[in-house]
């Protein structure tokens, strides 16, 4: 009986090895040339996810869920429902988030040095995954279905917004899951569901405050 | 007996008293060299006194902590833009190592934890000093029910996604800081005006504070051999291609300068020595009157220097040309004595009677063109600026000395025997030349004449344009390495134009708050109005003991345990982590502290850590002494012409307070109409004391209109060669129109005087030619030593004396001459009396 079960570890065991693969840097640069071409062929993607999300500043995760829409290169489109529902608009240049139930909206500008550009990054980063190697040290396993990267800053400037960035991509090179460690102790993890490569209508990543809206800009123009 | 005679007795048979004079003169012009010698290496000494903007740009110069800040920066190669990212904190590390650097600028303070928490603790003081209304409606927020709404309304921005309350929450859970610190408002404020990136990520910038103990050049000099074996080690670490470590600030160029300073009187002087001497060779194949000549020159310079310290206690950078210049003036005298002595003494005279009759022929000459220079330099009084006032008077002592030396120490160098030249082919050359022009004038004046008249016609055509560097940068010293890396830095930074600066000092802090507050409010009301585009003053950083003391008053109203309890069930129902909210705890303790009567407030700049970033931000506005502050404008257009900054002028400042507008570009406003009229006024002033002098000396209005017409000519002839060998006017260069003006006079002097007095025209116009000829040639190469100058002004001023003495001295020949004798043909020999022979 024990030789049984040892027997059944070691299967097991290779079982799992099988299915965690470490990937050589030869085979994440093709993996990355194979995710470019899927993108080229499909820049369009969308999805329902769900989000948890832990802040220091908070004793409890936060759940949300909703879709997204995302363009390749930075375009996108988040629509949070439930209790504080919101919508997040990006057109690569200009980001608004609109609180419904505040009839308030924030404006930032990206791509001024922002606190929010390297954020702002991460998104795109995980559904693009666009030159990631110039700004990411890469690390992957091929997994059971799909694969797992880790991917870690190699700038100063994401360093300070994300430690790590772990990344599941389908079989079919989509993000499946993401999982964001920041530095303050802050982790956002995120899955993604029924994506859908449709076009996307370039209005979709537009926005125009509803009349009566209050518009702040946090971080000045 | 005559002076002349007498001069020729002491030299040739008093030696050894003259010797003794000598001697004196040389140890106590070296004491006093080695005793004050002091140099004033600040370059803004150069720019002229009594405009406001001059004297506000010194003061920020040397007040303010950018004194000792130093600009590094990285530049790479586009293909290593993300390398630079990685490599640029290691970099920062190692500048933050070293023992000369205070604190580095290498990224938003906001962006780091350090920066975040220094913010907090200066909250208190600023806090405080925030007007009435303003404080009330801040403090209103510790009521407790506002505590809870905020809180609760925070919390659900997070729920809904929103990045702001958890920044907002992060520096200022309380709400009560960020109304206090309005400089630091937009937290980007710093990176917007001053970029530490460029937008192509290929140069990184990092201002550093060092910790030198004075701005003196040889503190700068030492920094910078630190800095710079810094610099060569800094790089190591980078597996990139090419990286550049790029250095500047002031005591980058002060230690530049100051070094460049040696190089040019190095360079300048033995280029100078050598080019006179080898045409003082070739002219008269004479070793020892050469080495006469060089000594005496030596005592003139030694002469001028020791008098300038004892008049100036402090030797300006631009001085160092006084050498070389005086040098090139000097050796006039020198040439023309000895041409005279030569020919007399190839004529049969003895060494004393040769002596004397140098003396007594060229001695009224040259005391003339002693006269006429030492008064052109001493016009550089009026320009204002000290470093010009310093050249002038010290060269208007030394050519003095010139005059009196070369006709007395000078000869104790000349041997008494005689050994005739042969084959002097320069005086045959000008020998023919003479004759030719004393036959036929009409034939040299009409080859010369046009020349000139088309010179003159392209020195006032608008069309051919007179370059005039009125930037900052004509005044560094060239292949200046800071220089470099600040062009360097602002072609890959394009910030926007630079800001007027607005200096206000007060004599305490309620009055300096005062100020601002008013100021602020003045310009804000510009801003409104369209006039300017933006401002920013430390308004908020200037404390009111006033305001203070009723804001401290109007704490004890609040009740903090309720605030401190209510604080606590509003973490507690949103499910806030009572951890990450521990600064907000720590400042309700501090403001009811505060509120107690027998509190003192600490000032923020000791709650400031000393390495903190934010001093970059505070010392923008603060000089070392903290009552003295400075505002910034930025205007709608880069400040380029007078009427703006006479409108800014106008606008700016505020009905009694003390206000100094300045700024590079608006300083320059002022400087360009100053050397304008530098160049007209003072020259204008020049001319007519040289035409006044001439129409005394020569009581001919024929010789005098010859001589002033060849004086605008020259000038004419000059500006057009500038125009069309592109060589650029700059603040200071100007000033050479003066000096050619002065020197020309005296090669007018030279050869009129002999052409209107002498019995044997060809012999003496000879005579005195070729001196005038040589000294023309050396006056060249002294000036055009200059050249060799690292500093531009000096180069540029060097430059265009060379230019100017060219045709100073073509004209005096191939016009002045011809033109004379054209207008004045010379009488028969037996036409003048025995008295006039004598005379002359």
């Amino acid at each position: 009986m024990r030789n049984i079960v040892v027997v059944i570890c070691l299967i097991t065991s290779c079982a799992l090895g099988v299915r965690a693969e470490s990937l050589s840097p030869a085979d994440i640069k093709s993996l990355l040339e194979n995710i470019r071409e899927k993108r080229a062929a499909a820049p369009s993607m969308q999805a329902d996810f769900q989000e948890q999300r832990k802040v220091h500043l908070l004793d409890e995760p936060i759940n949300s869920s909703g879709k997204i829409w995302f363009q390749a290169p930075t375009k996108f489109r988040i629509e949070r429902k439930g209790n504080a529902p919101s919508i997040t608009v990006s057109d690569g240049e200009q980001l608004w988030i609109y609180y419904p139930n505040f009839k308030s909206a924030e404006h930032y500008s990206l791509a001024k040095r922002s606190p929010l550009d390297a954020a702002i990054s991460a998104i795109t980063t995980a559904l693009n995954l666009e030159n990631v190697e110039h700004t990411f040290h890469i690390a992957g396993d091929k997994a059971g279905k799909g694969y797992d990267l880790e991917l870690t800053p190699r700038n100063p400037s994401m360093k300070r917004i994300f430690q790590k960035l772990l990344l599941h991509l389908s079989d079919d090179l989509f993000a499946e899951r993401t999982d964001m460690l920041q530095p303050n102790g802050d982790q956002i993890v995120t899955t993604y569901q029924n994506p859908n490569h449709a076009a996307i209508p370039a209005s979709q990543f537009e926005f125009t405050p509803p009349p009566g809206t209050e518009v702040s800009t946090p971080l000045g123009k | 007996m005559r002076f002349s005679e007498k001069v020729a007795f002491l030299v040739t048979e008093r030696r050894s008293l003259m010797w003794s004079v000598v001697v004196l003169i040389a140890i106590v012009g070296v004491g006093i060299l080695v005793a004050f010698l002091r140099l004033d290496t600040e370059v803004l000494n150069l720019l002229p006194r009594g405009f406001d903007s001059v004297e506000g740009l010194k003061t920020y110069n040397s007040e303010f902590a950018q004194t000792r800040e130093l600009t590094f920066a990285l530049l790479c190669q586009p293909e290593d833009a993300d390398k630079l990212e990685e490599f640029a904190p290691k970099f920062v590390e190692k500048l933050r190592a070293q023992p000369w650097c205070v604190r580095v600028l290498a990224g938003s303070p906001m962006e780091t934890p350090d920066g975040v928490r220094d913010l907090q603790r200066i909250a208190l003081p600023l806090l405080l000093n925030l007007e009435p209304e303003d404080f009330d409606r801040a403090i209103s927020l510790l009521q407790p029910q506002k505590i809870q709404e905020r809180l609760a309304q925070l919390r659900r921005e997070i729920e809904s996604g929103s990045p702001r309350p958890e920044i907002e929450l992060t520096l200022d859970p309380l709400g009560l800081i960020t109304p206090s610190l309005k400089p630091f408002a937009g937290n980007a404020a710093m990176e917007t005006d001053q970029p530490l990136t460029s937008p192509d990520s290929t140069m990184r910038v990092f201002p550093t504070v060092t910790n030198q103990p004075s701005i003196s050049a040889f503190d700068c000099q030492k920094l910078m051999k630190q800095v710079n074996a810094f610099r060569a080690s800094a790089v190591e670490g980078w597996d990139g291609g090419k990286l550049e470590v790029l250095i500047t600030g002031r005591s980058a160029y002060v230690a530049e300068i100051s070094l460049s300073m040696r190089h040019d009187i190095v360079a300048t002087v033995l280029s100078s020595i050598a080019l006179v001497g080898a045409v003082f060779f070739i002219g008269f194949r004479r070793w020892l009157p050469l080495l006469g000549m060089g000594f005496a020159l030596l005592l003139c310079c030694l002469i001028g220097l020791a008098a300038g310290l004892l008049i100036f206690h402090r030797l300006n950078m631009v001085t160092v040309g006084f050498c070389a210049i005086l040098v090139g003036l000097g050796v006039d005298f020198a040439i023309l004595i000895y041409g005279r002595y030569q020919q007399a003494r190839s004529e049969g005279d003895g060494h004393r009677v040769a002596v004397a009759d140098a003396v007594h022929s060229l001695g009224r000459a040259v005391f003339f063109g002693a006269l006429t220079t030492a008064v052109g330099f001493l016009a550089l009084v009026l320009s204002n600026s000290s470093g010009f006032i310093q050249l002038g008077v010290l060269i208007a002592i030394g050519i003095s000395a010139a005059g009196v030396l070369m006709t007395t120490v000078f000869f104790l160098f000349v041997p008494r025997g005689n050994v005739p030249l042969r084959n002097d082919w320069i005086l045959d050359s000008v020998r023919n030349y003479v004759h030719r022009m004393l036959a036929r004038p009409r034939s040299i004046l009409a080859i010369s004449a046009p020349i000139l008249m088309a010179l003159l016609i392209i020195a006032m055509v608008p069309q051919i344009p007179l370059t005039f560097e009125a930037n900052a940068r004509s005044l560094e010293p060239k292949n200046s390495r800071a220089g470099t890396a600040l062009s360097l830095i602002m072609q890959k930074m394009p910030v926007r134009w630079e800001p007027v600066l607005g200096i206000v000092r007060a004599a305490t802090e309620q009055q300096l708050h005062d100020f601002w507050k008013s100021i602020s409010q003045h310009w804000a009301e510009l801003q409104r109005a369209g006039k300017i585009k933006s401002f920013s003053t430390p308004n908020a950083l200037a404390l009111s003991p006033r305001e203070m003391q009723r804001n401290r008053l109007e704490l004890a109203s609040i009740n903090f345990d309720a605030a401190r309890t209510a604080l606590q069930n509003a973490l507690t129902q949103n499910r806030f982590n009572p951890g990450a909210f521990a600064s907000a705890f720590e400042l309700l303790n501090q403001l009811q502290a505060a509120a107690a009567p027998d509190f003192k407030i600490p000032s923020w700049r000791t709650q400031l850590p000393l390495g903190s970033a934010w001093w970059f931000l505070v010392e923008r506005y603060f000089a070392q002494d903290s009552l003295t502050t400075t505002g910034f404008v930025t205007t709608n257009t880069p400040v380029a012409t007078q009427e703006q900054k006479n409108v800014l002028a106008r606008e700016l400042p505020v009905a009694g307070i003390p206000i100094t507008l300045s700024g590079w570009s608006y300083t320059l406003t002022d400087l360009v109409p100053w050397s304008h009229r530098q160049l007209l006024l003072i020259s204008a002033l020049m001319a007519i004391f040289d035409a006044s002098l001439l129409a005394i000396l020569y009581r001919d209005l024929r010789l005098w209109l010859v001589q002033v017409i060849t004086l605008a000519l020259a000038v004419a002839a000059m500006i057009a060669s500038m125009k069309l060998l592109n060589v650029p006017l700059n603040l200071l260069n100007v000033l050479a129109f003066r000096l050619v003006l002065a020197i020309g006079v005296d090669y007018g002097i030279y050869v009129l005087l002999v052409w209107q007095r002498s019995h044997d025209v060809a012999r003496d116009l000879t005579g005195v030619v070729k001196p005038v000829v040589l000294a023309g040639l050396t006056a060249i190469a002294g000036f055009g030593s200059l050249g060799w100058a690292h500093n531009p002004t000096l180069s540029g001023l060097g430059v265009a004396c060379a230019i100017g003495l060219f045709w100073s001295l073509a004209a005096t020949i191939f016009f002045t001459l011809p033109a004379a004798v054209a207008v004045k043909p010379k009488l028969p020999q037996g036409h003048f009396t025995e008295a006039e022979l004598e005379h002359a």
